[in-house]
């Protein structure tokens, strides 16, 4: 019965494909581009322009390490090639030089600096376990984009096919309840196919090694749970439209963060101000992009990285969300005639 | 049992009625025309049928149930003007068609698309107007259903195709179908119906079998010696549809019993009386507008 809406995201999920094989062929360019680069006496030529002496050697398990020292100020450089772009590098040098900075994360770029006397070391890997929550971020814009793609399914058949799609052996809900279905398991397609394509261009640099710990479920939820209801908001504002959807879809977004920044941002003093500010934010309550959040904390004693108290009932939310606007869909959807 | 029972029909769109009263009987394998003028509610009332527009009032009930979801294995949809998606082959079209319905032959349908010369592997927006009709047609005797409500299936289509189609439409019935279908070309109709109803401002102005309508529907024209004359009540009589007067020339659209009323201009003093035969397309005329048939009909009966 779905059969359409199956073609529809089979469509829109040809177009990520495309997009994703442009990433990926765009990374294989980087790749060859930067092979040299990569190569470890290439990255010392880049980093070196004091004095230094260097010196190669190789670990009992036949990793080459390389020793770049500075006489100068003492700093000491030790880069152990681990292998197709791993790196794991260690800087040890005058404490002063920087300021103190404990952990940061970018990717698969895994740096620690640590107090060693008067000396700071810090540790530098490569090709450290990326936190999954990095590939959910992309892959969430790509389910966004995927959701708005897709979010008029009612109202595109409403626009001159509804005597093909209301004149099927199945009950209009039914009907309703299996387009959104194919939608929502196109959007979560298209996450997937972001994150492997991620993947894929990771590998060509280095072996990528993702961390599934910490927060990643819940981003995961809420990478799941945010697009879904954004799709179904739309879809119940679009249900009841013959034509026009395309701008409802297409003004969607601007609408929606102008709603919520303003929900936010106080505008003054002013009465005028004031009853914007409260408008908004009050319209803001039902928008799906208030609950979304990724903003996560870190945990100073432990490093690690927390979501805040109220994320699971805002992802429960974004699910209730999901729920209504799906259901007022359908209901509208029940009540459309030719 | 009817396949088809439509009762008391009526549908509004805020003070606009477009369809009032509306009540007919289609038996099982038959083909019926359902005319009447551009906007008389023709394919209002298919919407009604097909629950693609909620009746107002009235029911529609299929072999004596109301209208179910599953009610639709069981009926195919042409309407008035294409539906196709534009993005879709005509392939993805069969192939909708079968995972839809189960009784649906993508044999028939693509051999029918080729009969009507239509490549299966175009995008629907790549077809003409009459291709597109031949199209929807080809999915809809694909689907092998027992009731076929076709809303100006050949409109578009040239003759070769037109003639085509009402085969398809004749075909149909013989199998056993129920074929509804409605046309502005009135000369189809004649050719495939058995049975029509004429609908002429949302209501219902008449209805019967085109074989019964043309027996007993004659005009008798009278030409008497002076202008004044009487009729003696002929008028009254309900058998008479319509008199229209004209100088020393009256015209009585008969109903019934024509031979009748050519003994009574007789009698009357008439001097010269006559029937004149109507086809389907005059008695058309007379039911939605009888001041212009009766000029046309007379006019055509004149030496």
């Amino acid at each position: 019965m779905t059969y359409v809406e199956w073609l529809r995201v089979r469509n829109a999920l040809r177009v990520v494909a495309i997009i994703l094989g442009v990433f990926l062929l765009v990374a294989v360019v980087l790749r060859i581009s930067y092979n040299r680069q990569l190569a470890t006496d290439e990255i010392i030529e880049h980093i070196s322009s004091h004095p230094h002496t260097t010196t190669h050697v190789t670990l009992p398990g036949g990793v080459p390490r390389t020793i770049i020292t500075y006489p100068d100020d003492g700093t000491v450089i030790t880069i152990d090639n681990v292998g197709w772009g791993g790196r794991h590098v260690v800087v040890t040098e005058p404490l002063s030089h920087h300021e103190d900075i404990h952990q940061i994360t970018i990717g698969s770029i895994h740096a620690v600096q640590t107090r060693s006397g008067n000396k700071s070391v810090t540790t530098f890997d490569t090709d450290a376990p990326a936190p999954f929550y990095f590939y959910m971020a992309v892959a969430d814009v790509i389910a966004l984009i995927v959701a708005t793609v897709l979010a008029a399914p009612f109202a595109r058949e409403a626009d001159g096919h509804l005597e093909i799609a209301a004149t099927k052996p199945v009950s209009r809900a039914a009907y309703a309840a299996g387009a959104i279905g194919v939608d929502v398991a196109g959007i979560v397609l298209a996450s997937l196919m972001t994150v492997v394509a991620l993947l894929i261009a990771q590998a060509f640099f280095e072996i990528p090694r993702v961390d599934f710990s910490g927060v990643s479920i819940q981003v995961v939820l809420m990478g799941v749970a945010f697009p879904l209801a954004w799709y179904a908001m739309l879809a119940a504002a679009t249900s009841s439209l013959r034509r026009g959807y395309g701008a409802v879809l297409g003004f969607a977004w601007p609408v929606v963060l102008i709603v919520v920044t303003f929900a936010h941002v106080p505008l003054g003093d002013s009465i005028f101000g004031q009853v914007i500010n409260h408008f908004c934010w009050a319209v803001s309550r039902i928008l799906p992009l208030t609950y979304a959040n990724f903003q996560f904390n870190e945990d100073q004693a432990t490093g690690q990285i927390i979501a805040p108290g109220n994320f699971g009932l805002r992802v429960a939310i974004e699910a209730v969300l999901f729920l209504v606007y799906s259901a007022l869909a359908v209901a509208q959807w029940r009540r459309v005639e030719a | 049992m009817s396949t088809i029972t439509i009762k008391n029909l009526r549908k509004t769109y805020g003070p606009y009625v477009a369809v009032d009263d509306f009540s007919v009987e289609i038996p099982q394998g038959c083909v019926f025309g359902l005319l009447g003028p551009n906007g008389a509610g023709k394919t209002t009332t298919f919407k009604c049928m097909l629950d693609l527009a909620r009746p107002t009032a009235g029911t529609v009930l299929y072999d004596g149930v109301p209208l179910v979801p599953q009610t639709f294995e069981r009926i195919a949809y042409v309407p008035e003007r294409s539906v196709l998606y534009d993005w879709m082959t005509v392939e993805e079209h069969v192939e909708m068609q079968r995972r839809a319905f189960r009784g649906f032959s993508p044999k028939i349908a693509y051999d029918l698309l080729a009969q009507f010369s239509i490549e299966p592997r175009k995008k629907a927006r790549a077809l003409s107007k009459g291709m597109r009709t031949a199209v929807m047609v080809a999915l809809a005797i694909g689907r092998q259903a027992d009731t076929l409500i076709l809303d100006e299936p050949t409109s578009g289509l040239d003759p070769i195709n037109q003639r085509h189609v009402l085969n398809l439409i004749i075909n149909e019935s013989a199998r056993g179908a129920s074929v509804i279908f409605s046309s502005h070309q009135i000369g189809q109709v004649e050719r495939a119906a058995e049975r029509i109803a004429v609908i002429d401002r949302g209501r219902l102005v008449l209805e019967g079998a085109i074989d019964d309508l043309k027996a007993d529907r004659k005009i008798v024209e009278g030409i008497f010696p002076s202008e004044q004359y009487a009729l003696n009540g002929i008028a009254g009589d309900p058998r008479i549809g319509r008199v229209d007067r004209s100088g020393r020339i009256v015209r009585l659209l008969t109903i019934d019993g024509a031979p009748e009323f050519v003994a009574m201009l007789e009698s009357l003093g008439a001097t010269g009386v006559r029937v004149v035969d109507l086809n389907l397309e005059d008695i058309f005329l007379y039911a939605v507008s009888p001041a212009d048939a009766t000029a046309d009909v007379v006019e055509g009966a004149r030496p």
